[in-house]
């Protein structure tokens, strides 16, 4: 404690006034001789304790207020613990929230703007000489590099920074800022996360990750001190694309494919019609309104053919709410114009499209409209072969090679195939009666997932079956099966199979996965990387002589699919998520030369194309902003990429109130919710607090009490 | 030698002639109905002769003039009130109090001229008047008397009496009581400070002997109010040593409660005893305060 006025504490003596006047009072009385003592004695006799009683209370009130005023105009000060900051610089870390949620606020001004205008201002005021670093937690980054003790610099870049990133971790960027704190070289330290306090940004369920990260925080040489600074509103209306599923792996020219939008609505009223766009290529081309109710979610189901080959992008957008991160998802497509697969055709019949043929179910799979004599585009183009004919040049052509029922092939296919998947191919691999366990697992070896076991079963028509074994699939093949509404496996009946040996586990990359397994648990579909491409190979036969797959209708959905999942892996992948690097494969003749890639806040990067292998590449890491990246190299034909961000950030649910003070007081947080709170607990925490409104407040009591005392004694409670 | 003007001014006077006839209908108030007096033929004086009706009784007939005349006409009289009346007078120490809206009278100067002026007044209207002082004891006693010779000896009794001691009202009624022989009205002028229980009991044992009583209770507004403000010692007028030094302003609630206390005890043993209490105050004309009770008196009847 200590005084701003401390000469006003000489008005202490004052406190001797009341009792002066007291005695001066009982020394200077009158002398009256009084005729009615008989009525006074009783009275003086029965009250002469208590009176007092009561006049010691009246003047040890009388002498305490002209001291509480003293004290009131010397303007005490009360501060815990060690000494004031006062003006002392400091080093000062703030934390600021841009996910996209912070987009949502009150009256055309954003969370986030409120938050950074905060953030300008707080720096700005910072003592001369202070240091300062402001991270964004959505982006993950700092506004500058490093800490600064150029506040203007820092202030004008910061006044740039905008919000729609993806979802703010907050124990992850307390992580980060408490290796810069520790780099700081001034004494006085202090955190400031501004945040909106959503949900899925404090994960105080699990309240290790950020109870760890405050603990090393707190921890450092110099402990800061943390403030938790609440910019969030009260706004729960959010209307999401939550994501987009395609009906097609691959898609080509001319070719039906069907988009399917999950919408979500976070907020408590319905959107009785909500309109629903989507746009291809940046241009509207289809319309729809969808009913969502209130928590509720829904599909909207578009389709689109696509009239020329090359790098699309699709939009799905709904109609625009406050938090604009999530009103649309992007997707980036390639379209081909074909894809060539090459039926090696180890049992070939008396035609190519002979049903008897094993391939002859398959070309029909791959090839429906052609082999229909529908007027409309197949994606896939087969190319039937027999296994005794195939050449090197066969292989060269397409895109992906399946080999059914194939005995032995010779040495110089083999290395061919070898070469083919080594470079990014992809291969299926189907069994069979002529499949050569011993070649599989001899020269084949290379290429097969696993080593071929024991053939099981009996192809006769009264044997007994096996079933696929019903599971959530997780192989893009065949995700689509985790919707029964898409068919299913498990009616899928297996005479006869061939057991693969156990995979070794040894945990790299190109280890084999079992993508799907049969009733008792031996594998069904595997698969392996080689080189830039992969194999999958099935356990049964591709032909109708082993199993009825040829006779189910997930047939063509399966086989399709394992071939477009093969040859759609040719590509780095298009669709990320925020954080994920950016890799663009472009023909080689662009290698070496510039290329331009626009980043979502519509600025370019220039790039140079590196070679690599039979392609160009370009790589871009820098992906926090979601939205769309687009590389236009020298040859003038564009590559989408899109970066999305993770939907769980659009849940607008906040902490509620009695949380975030648990928060703050089981980590021994402080907390404020707007500017003036702010500056006056920094107040407090440079000069102490101030405590003449509590002496004022005493005294006014004090008077007051006196005042009533005073009436009550000469009124009340006597005794007569 | 005391004169009645040494107690009354001549504004006082007249008003007390004012009244004389209110006070005449008063007093025949007291005493209608107890004219007994054994000594008969003092007691009327001839008024005039009136003719006979059916109904008047025989015995008043006079007969010498219906030898006369031989007429019959009734004797009629005028009526005396034969009143005897003490007025008993407080001289302790309480009564020397003057406060200071009184003007300096202390309530003893107060109670003299009320005194003075009730004799006065009986004497005019050739009633007998007594005086009785007293403190702790009978200081003096002069016997009821209905000359205009009578007024001087209590107008010198009054002027020479000085008030000091205690108040002892029981006892000295005890004492006092053995010296009135015959009934009349007693006026007590009094503080009556003291205990209020032998005193009502004192009074109790004179309406006993069917004396009628009135208590004149003679008051200071500073009793009455407690106006003191700063600290005071409060010497004990009747009692020497007897000292409170006190904030009086921190005790006023409780005197008042008591001094209400006292008073309305007074009031209920009065009423009680049929006894009129008439609370006097020395800041007002008692010639008003005289003639206001006696309105509300006559009112009464």
């Amino acid at each position: 404690m200590n005084f701003l006025n401390t000469a006003i504490l000489v008005g202490l003596a004052a406190g001797a006034i009341p009792l002066i006047i007291h005695l001066f009072h009982k020394s200077r009385f009158k002398v009256v001789k009084w005729g009615a003592t008989h009525l006074l004695s009783t009275v003086v006799r029965t009250n002469q304790k208590r009176i007092k009683i009561e006049q010691w209370i009246l003047l040890a009130i009388r002498t305490a207020i002209p001291i509480l005023l003293a004290l009131m105009m010397a303007r005490p000060m009360w501060h815990a613990g060690s000494g004031l900051l006062g003006d002392r610089p400091t080093a000062t870390v703030v934390l600021l929230d841009n996910s996209y949620s912070m987009e949502a606020g009150r009256a055309g001004t954003s969370h986030f703007s409120l938050a950074r205008d905060e953030t300008m201002r707080l720096v700005g005021g910072l003592k001369p000489g202070s240091e300062s670093y402001v991270y964004l937690m959505g982006e993950e980054t700092g506004v500058l590099d490093e800490p600064t003790r150029d506040l203007t610099r820092l202030t004008r870049t910061l006044a740039k920074a905008g919000s729609g990133y993806g979802m703010a971790r907050v124990p992850a960027a307390i992580e980060q800022v408490t290796g810069t704190m520790d780099q700081m070289t001034e004494g006085i330290r202090q955190v400031i996360v501004l945040t909106d306090f959503q949900r899925v940004s404090f994960p105080i369920t699990e309240d290790k990750a950020l109870g760890q990260a405050l603990e090393r925080l707190k921890n450092l040489p110099v402990r800061p001190t943390i403030t938790l600074w609440n910019v969030g509103g009260d706004a729960r209306e959010n209307v999401a694309v939550e994501s987009l599923d395609f009906s097609k792996l691959m898609v080509g020219v001319g070719q039906k494919v069907q988009i399917r939008a999950n919408l979500r609505n976070y907020g408590d009223n319905p959107r009785p019609d909500l309109r629903v766009v989507m746009k291809v290529d940046g241009r509207e081309q289809s319309t729809t309104q969808v009913a969502l109710g209130a928590k509720a979610q829904s599909q909207v189901l578009f389709s689109h053919v696509f009239d020329r080959a090359g790098s699309h992008v699709v939009e799905i957008a709904t109609e625009a709410d406050a938090v604009s991160g999530d009103n649309s998802m992007l997707a980036s497509i390639p379209v081909r114009d074909r894809l060539g697969v090459l039926l090696v055709d180890g049992a070939p019949g008396a035609a190519p499209d002979d049903l008897k043929s094993e391939t002859g179910f398959a070309q029909i799979a791959l090839s429906p409209f052609a082999a229909g004599k529908v007027e409309q585009a197949d994606l896939i183009e087969t190319k039937v072969v027999d296994a005794a004919n195939l050449t090197t040049n066969h292989i060269a052509d397409a895109a992906v090679v399946v080999l059914a029922n194939v005995a032995t092939l010779s040495e110089a296919t083999l290395a061919a195939l070898e070469q083919f998947v080594d470079r990014g191919g992809g291969l299926l691999v189907f069994t069979g009666d002529r499949c050569d366990p011993a070649w599989w697992n001899g020269a084949f070896a290379k290429l097969a997932p696993l080593p071929l076991g024991a053939r099981t079963g009996e192809p006769g028509d009264t044997a007994p079956t096996m079933g696929v074994l019903g599971q959530r699939f997780e192989h893009p093949a065949l995700e689509m099966f985790n919707d029964p509404r898409n068919g299913s496996l498990s009616d899928f009946a297996l005479k006869a199979w061939f057991r693969f040996k156990s995979p070794e586990v040894t945990g790299k990359p190109d280890d084999p996965v079992v993508m799907a397994r049969l009733g008792n648990g031996d594998p069904f579909l595997v698969e392996k990387p080689f080189g830039k491409g992969r194999v999958i190979a099935c356990a049964t036969a591709l032909d109708s002589d082993w199993s009825n797959l040829p006779a189910r209708p997930s047939y063509l959905p399966v086989v399709q699919r394992l071939c477009t999942a093969l040859a759609s892996t040719v590509n780095p992948p298009r669709n990320l998520r925020v954080g994920e690097p950016l890799t663009f494969f472009v023909p080689l003749e662009n290698v070496g030369k510039p290329a331009l890639l626009t980043l979502p806040d519509a600025s370019t990067v220039d790039d140079t194309v590196a070679g690599r292998g039979d392609h160009g590449v370009v790589e871009y890491p820098q992906t926090r902003r979601p939205g769309l990246y687009t590389l236009v190299p020298s040859d003038g034909i564009p590559i989408h990429c899109v970066v999305n961000v993770d939907r769980a950030e659009s849940d607008p649910e906040r902490l509620t109130d009695s949380e975030i003070q648990n928060l703050a007081k089981s980590h021994g947080l402080q907390l404020v919710r707007s500017a003036e709170e702010f500056k006056a607990l920094d107040k407090v925490q440079r000069y102490g607090r101030e405590l003449w409104q509590w002496a004022l407040i005493g005294l006014l009591v004090l008077l007051f009490v006196e005042l009533l005392l005073q009436q009550k004694f000469a009124r009340g409670g006597a005794r007569t | 030698m005391a004169h009645v003007s040494d107690f009354l001014k001549p504004s006082d006077l007249h008003r007390i002639s004012n009244l004389q006839v209110l006070a005449r209908q008063v007093v025949e108030g007291f005493t209608s109905g107890f004219h007994r007096s054994p000594h008969k033929g003092h007691s009327v004086e001839f008024k005039q002769h009136r003719q006979y009706v059916q109904g008047d009784e025989i015995r008043r007939l006079d007969w010498s003039v219906f030898a006369r005349s031989d007429r019959h006409y009734i004797r009629e009289y005028e009526e005396e009130t034969n009143l005897r009346s003490t007025i008993i007078l407080d001289r302790s120490g309480s009564m020397n109090y003057a406060g200071s809206t009184a003007g300096g009278v202390s309530k003893y100067e107060y109670a003299t001229k009320l005194a003075a002026c009730l004799a006065y007044m009986m004497v005019h209207q050739a009633d007998g008047v007594g005086l009785t002082t007293f403190d702790t004891k009978i200081r003096s006693h002069i016997p009821p008397r209905s000359r205009v010779s009578h007024l001087r000896v209590i107008l010198n009794e009054l002027e020479k009496g000085k008030p000091g001691g205690e108040t002892e009202l029981g006892e000295v009624f005890h004492e006092l009581e053995a010296k009135l022989h015959r009934r009349g009205l007693l006026i007590i002028i009094s503080d009556c400070f003291g205990e209020v229980a032998s005193f009502l009991k004192a009074l109790a044992h004179f309406r006993h002997a069917r004396h009628e009583i009135l208590v004149f209770q003679i008051w200071d507004r500073d009793e009455l109010e407690f106006p003191f403000k700063s600290w005071t010692q409060f010497d004990c007028m009747e009692q020497e040593g007897v000292k409170h030094l006190l904030d009086p302003a921190m005790l006023r609630q409780s005197y008042m409660e008591n001094l209400a206390a006292f008073r309305d005890s007074l009031v209920r043993g009065c009423r009680r005893n049929n006894i009129d209490l008439v609370p006097f105050c020395t800041d007002e004309p008692y010639a008003n305060a005289l003639a206001a009770y006696m309105t509300r008196r006559l009112g009464r009847r």
